[in-house]
């Protein structure tokens, strides 16, 4: 056994062979199961900070990896958009929408409705899309080539029946801007 | 406060606000909920109280969106106010793709937002086609190679095509609005300006009707004339004149294309007609003159003469000098003899060493002495190789009767004679007949 594990898209594996009678999907219970187990156990081991921070990250890693293998990132940014809102539809990820989108500076505001990780929990009060800021950032990441970071402004899970991001690159946030 | 009576107060505040609506100040909760003394009613107070806010927290917010004021905020613990919001994300969503659409982003779709999703999405491949019968329009004219122009009832440009504008040179912000009669095409082919009232193209424009000019041109922005060809007709709004198509093409490269045919075929006749080595005529351009020349000798009883002369011992010439020398006799030789004939005298070469002269409104005697002239020059010019050389004529003139070849073969009989008789000579035939 390795001490560490690096990702692989093909480490999905094939399933058209391994599972010919159930198919690709499974159901947003048992996502949302993993998920929400795996926050319990981590955030006792690591603390809540922790925890979301790793979300995130891992968020990330995934964002890239759907990004770089499902998406096509030689299409333009309205194009690209287009067909990221249309995948995130078919694979019952959620409703990507722009609400504000300033190309030049690269910074956007994002809602995603009917999401995956939270709509219809009930009110914790405090957005829980870390997963999805990940997602979020690290899909334009590998689409612009530069460093994103998404910030959940408003959540189901806070009241707000959908889930608002705020993205912009990374240098913008440290800059004098 | 007892029970029966909190509830007294609520009905009457809802029973009111349910004939009357909301009002300007909404819902007023009847009651302090601080002052209920039982101490389980309380929190009970306090919560209705809460729901009473609610309620007129967004029934304001819910005023707000109708208004379409985006902004709008809502508490997030407002229970009631939520549908709203996922509604308020749509609108805002919706704003954003209405702004896209109008800066040519035709990939926005609306999802499952009923009936308007339906239209919106319909919208947008009605447009995707009628940007694609543009695109496929501007590749037509393009493909086609022409400019098109579209002007308004006064002439002015409204439209050009990427190939009118990479024809004439200018960009469409620096002609846009500008006259086309004023700015394109004001000259006429020598370069002489229109007068206003008579330029063709600015009255086919205001009056609606058909022009093509297939030898036009237009001012470019160098100020160079360029050799259109053009077509303009009217178009039309609501069956009311609104301006003109104009279509054109450079026609520079045809009329090149011309003017090298043009060369072309003056030197093919040049061929035709003149001998290679000495540039004078050939055999054929001569009996083709000469031909004219006895018919119009024969209408008018003119007189007309011809000679005809021959190197003496030219083999000899090439056989010790050389082809090139032999060459050059011939062509010092041409000279000489053709600067001193008149205009209207045809020289020309027979072939080999052999020339003829026809000599219009010339006597025979005047042929003679014209010979004997050249037999003399020749004889005294310096040739270098050789220094010397002779030659013999043939002389004789037009009589009666004559054709072409009884003609010829008389001064060809003398030049024989001259021959015969010892080269060095002029010989004449006054009549083979005689
Ligand atoms: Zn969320």
């Amino acid at each position: 056994m390795h001490d560490s594990y690096d990702f692989k898209w093909e480490d999905l594996g094939d399933l058209s062979d391994g599972r010919p009678n159930l198919g690709a999907e499974t159901s947003v219970i048992v996502y949302r199961l993993m998920q929400y187990t795996f926050k319990d156990v981590f955030s006792k081991k690591l603390g809540k900070q922790k925890t979301v921070e790793l979300f995130v990250k891992a968020g990330t890693l995934a964002g890239q990896q759907f990004c770089r293998n499902v998406l096509d990132t030689s299409l333009p940014f309205s194009q690209f958009m287009a067909e990221l809102k249309e995948k995130l539809i078919s694979l019952k990820v959620g409703i990507l929408r722009i609400e504000a989108a300033d190309e030049e500076k690269l910074q956007f505001v994002l809602t995603v409705s009917e999401d995956l990780d939270c709509s219809g929990l009930p009110i914790f009060g405090e957005s829980v899309c870390d997963y999805d800021e990940g997602f979020i950032a690290g899909i334009l990441e590998e689409y612009t080539g530069k460093k994103f970071m998404a910030k959940e402004v408003d959540c189901w899970a806070t009241g707000d029946r959908t889930c608002r991001f705020e993205v912009k690159p990374v240098e913008a946030l440290d800059g004098p801007a | 406060m007892d029970p029966r009576k909190i509830l007294e107060e609520l009905d009457a505040c809802l029973k009111k606000a349910m004939s009357q609506g909301l009002g300007k100040n909404g819902l007023v909760f009847p009651i302090d909920p601080a002052a209920v003394e039982d101490e389980q009613l309380r929190p009970f107070c306090h919560r209705l109280a809460a729901v009473f806010d609610m309620v007129n927290e967004s029934y304001k917010y819910a005023e707000h969106l109708s208004r379409g004021d985006l902004k709008a905020k809502s508490s997030r613990n407002n229970i009631f106010a939520m549908p709203l919001k996922g509604l308020q994300a749509s609108l805002a969503h919706l704003t954003w793709q209405a702004r896209q659409v109008a800066e040519g982003d035709l990939n926005q779709q609306v999802h499952f937002l009923g009936e308007f999703s339906d239209s919106f999405n319909h919208m947008i491949s009605s447009l995707r086609e009628k940007k694609m019968i543009e695109q496929r329009l501007e590749l037509i004219t393009n493909v086609l190679g022409e400019g098109v122009f579209l002007v308004d009832s006064h002439g002015k440009i409204v439209f050009a095509n990427p190939e009118a504008m990479r024809l004439i040179g200018y960009r469409f912000d620096e002609i846009e609005g500008a006259l086309i009669h004023e700015i394109l095409y004001k000259q006429q082919l020598n370069g002489t300006l229109y007068k206003p009232e008579e330029n063709p193209l600015f009255n086919a424009i205001t009056s609606g009707n058909d022009y093509n000019d297939e030898d036009g041109v237009f001012t470019c922005k160098s100020g160079f004339l360029m050799p259109i060809s053009l077509v303009c007709r009217a178009v039309y709004k609501d069956n009311i004149l609104d301006g003109a198509v104009i279509a054109f093409r450079d026609i520079t490269v045809q009329k090149k294309h011309l003017q090298t045919l043009e060369a072309i075929n003056e030197l093919l006749e040049k061929q035709a007609t003149t001998d290679a080595l000495t540039g004078i005529f050939n055999r054929m351009k001569f009996n083709k003159s000469f031909t004219n020349e006895i018919q119009r000798a024969q209408r008018y009883n003119t007189p007309l003469s011809l000679i005809i002369f021959d190197i003496d011992h030219f083999k000899q010439v090439n056989d010790t000098y050389g082809h090139l020398a032999g060459d050059s006799v011939l062509k010092n030789l041409v000279r000489l003899v053709a600067s001193n004939l008149r205009e209207i005298d045809i020289f020309a070469r027979w072939g080999g060493e052999e020339f003829v002269i026809q000599t219009p409104e010339t006597s025979l005697d005047g042929a003679i002495k014209l010979a004997e002239k050249l037999r003399s020059k020749i004889e005294n010019h310096d040739f270098t190789e050789p220094e010397k050389i002779t030659t013999s004529f043939g002389v004789t003139s037009l009589k009666k009767g004559d054709n072409t070849i009884s003609f010829i073969n008389r001064a060809d009989e003398a030049l024989y004679r001259a021959k015969k008789g010892g080269r060095n000579q002029v010989v004449y035939m006054e009549n083979r007949h005689d």
